[in-house]
């Protein structure tokens, strides 16, 4: 199948970004902030060994299903704030079929955004977008380089990307109004402009899973956050 | 780099299949690939089966918005925002040369079926047939089983079974099997470009019915028909014109049937509605029947009509019908695999 190793990365959890409970009070001239950092004890798996378009895709990947430095620091985890309406626009999504990986891996894309797949390799790719588990949104060829086409997501959800002739590349699309963060390569995030209040902070990450967290946002006090997932 | 310059992107149609759909397809159209790369393989295009009877319109939709479009798998991805109508074209002239036999009738010319006309296309196809008619003195039930086999490049048996179940005022209901019939139907000509096909066809009605039961005509038939269709703008014509000879004359009468049938789409889906009209006619007797047709999948593999007979002459003699098909296209995909 072009890769040495096969069988699921399904993800170990959903988020499914529904409307919080708690009692947010989003109104308010004052807001706080909410800073933290993901780990994990998890190992990152080996290199892939790719057999297909090796001129193009080389013959060994990385396998960014888990991306985590040397202290634990986890890139790629998506924090959500539940309930609580992302204060900026997301920029609209881009996909980029680049060198027989999709980036960026992991995005946040609003709803009903413009969604623009490209690709930078002179082979055919496919950027396949599914609902996660279920029905195909979308999968359109990408077969020259350079070439840029536009789509739409409609409602929230996770969006599982591939491609159709290289099965290892996966990416993922956070479809939310949510305030919403990526953990870069630190491990990192902040969700900034947050109305005082109690919340619910939600972790995803592809293959890892972490319990969602109580905060208390106080305006002008950074709360500070540590998933540990596993 | 040096390794990518060296090799000039696809210029031409079978440079592109080679390097953008061989990678699922194969180069030789078979679907077999030696590293797949997707669960559901592909269909064999060397079989001419395969890659004549469908029109270019349902592959050329297949290309341009993917799999699912045409009910198939969503593995395979659109192209219509890479490539240009032309090129989606010539995709599909490239595809159906994988299949290289000469003969088989295309795919252009396999029009949608009308309810009465017989369709001068082969199919494989189960078709059923339920008809109810009302006149002043009888009121008729009937159905009509068909199976239907291609054999050959171009030609078509099949047997129809009929059942019955009528009542005249005064009378007792009476049901039961109808007269049997058998047929092969054989396309004559069939040309692609202005799509155009005519077929030569010879029907033997067997007297398993009643004839004191009026279930049956009580003698043989032989039917010989021609069946033709073409299409103009976008408006299907097909005609018929059969005539019926009685093997004993005292039990039943030679007869003379036409049925002509316009009719157009309302898309270019497999599961389209199309909306049709027929003239038919039996010796003096003269009836139109409009009706509807609807894909009853995404594939076109289930398919039913309905419509309304209804006499321009002899009114008491014909009544009005309300007439129906239910098809099923057995050898093609009802939906995707996943």
């Amino acid at each position: 199948m072009g890769i040495s190793r096969t069988g699921s990365r399904a993800a170990l959890t959903v988020a499914l970004f529904v409307g919080c409970s708690c009692a947010a009070t989003q109104a308010g001239a004052q807001s706080g902030s909410v800073t933290g950092r993901v780990t994990t004890k998890a190992a990152g798996a080996r290199p892939l060994r790719v057999t297909i378009d090796q001129r193009v895709c080389g013959t060994e990947l990385p396998d960014e299903a888990i991306v985590a430095g040397a202290a634990g620091q986890l890139a790629n985890a998506v924090v959500t704030l539940v309930g609580v309406k992302a204060d900026a626009a997301a920029p609209n999504g881009m996909i980029l079929n680049e060198k027989c990986r999709f980036a960026p891996r992991v995005q946040i894309v609003r709803p009903h955004a413009a969604i623009t797949t490209s690709s930078t390799d002179p082979i055919l790719h496919t950027t396949n977008a599914q609902i996660d588990g279920g029905k195909v949104l979308f999968n359109v060829a990408v077969p020259v380089p350079g070439i840029k086409i536009k789509k739409a997501v409609a409602g929230a959800g996770l969006v599982r990307l591939s491609c159709n002739t290289h099965p290892w590349m996966r990416g993922w699309m956070v479809v939310t109004d949510e305030a919403t963060a990526i953990t870069g390569a630190d491990g990192r995030f902040t969700l900034s402009g947050v109305p005082p209040g109690i919340y619910e902070l939600r972790v995803w990450h592809e293959s890892l899973k972490g319990a969602a967290q109580r905060v208390t946002v106080v305006a002008g006090q950074p709360v500070s956050v540590h998933f540990d997932v596993k | 780099m040096a390794a990518l310059a060296a090799q000039p992107p696809p210029t031409t149609i079978p440079e592109m299949w080679d390097a953008w759909c061989a990678r699922c397809h194969a180069q030789d159209g078979s679907g077999k690939v030696i590293e797949p790369t997707i669960v559901v393989e592909p269909m064999d295009f060397t079989d001419c089966r395969v890659a004549s009877p469908e029109p270019d319109a349902d592959w050329e939709l297949a290309i341009n918005a993917g799999g699912p479009a045409v009910g198939l798998s969503a593995e395979m991805p659109g192209f219509g925002d890479s490539i240009t109508a032309e090129q989606t074209r010539g995709f599909v002239a490239h595809l159906r040369g994988f299949c290289r036999e000469t003969g088989w009738p295309h795919g252009n010319t396999n029009f949608p079926r009308p309810i009465f006309t017989e369709k001068a296309f082969p199919e494989n196809e189960v078709v059923i047939l339920p008809a109810v008619s009302h006149r002043s003195t009888l009121n008729d039930v009937n159905l009509v089983a068909v199976y239907e086999r291609r054999f050959g490049k171009r030609s078509m048996w099949e047997v129809a079974l009929p059942m019955a179940s009528h009542a005249t005022t005064g009378t007792a209901r009476r049901q039961g099997i109808g007269d049997v019939e058998v047929a092969i139907k054989h396309v004559l000509l069939a040309r692609a470009d202005s799509p155009a096909i005519l077929s030569a066809g010879f029907e033997v009605a067997l007297p398993t019915g009643s004839a004191v039961r009026n279930l049956g005509r009580g003698t043989t038939m032989f039917e010989p028909y021609l069946a033709a269709g073409t299409v103009i703008g976008s408006t299907y014509l097909q005609a018929q014109a059969k005539v019926e000879l009685p093997a004993d004359r005292a039990k039943a009468s030679r007869a003379f049937v036409y049925n002509l049938y316009a009719g157009r789409d309302l898309s270019g889906s497999p599961d389209t509605w199309t909306f049709g009209v027929e003239l038919n006619g039996e010796n003096n007797e003269l009836a139109f029947t409009p009706q509807l047709r609807k894909g009853l999948t995404r594939t076109g593999a289930l398919g039913a009509a309905v419509g309304v007979r209804i006499p321009i002459t002899g009114r008491r003699e014909q009544g009005t019908r309300l007439v129906s098909y239910l098809l099923w296209e057995y050898l093609e995909p009802v939906r995707a695999r996943r």
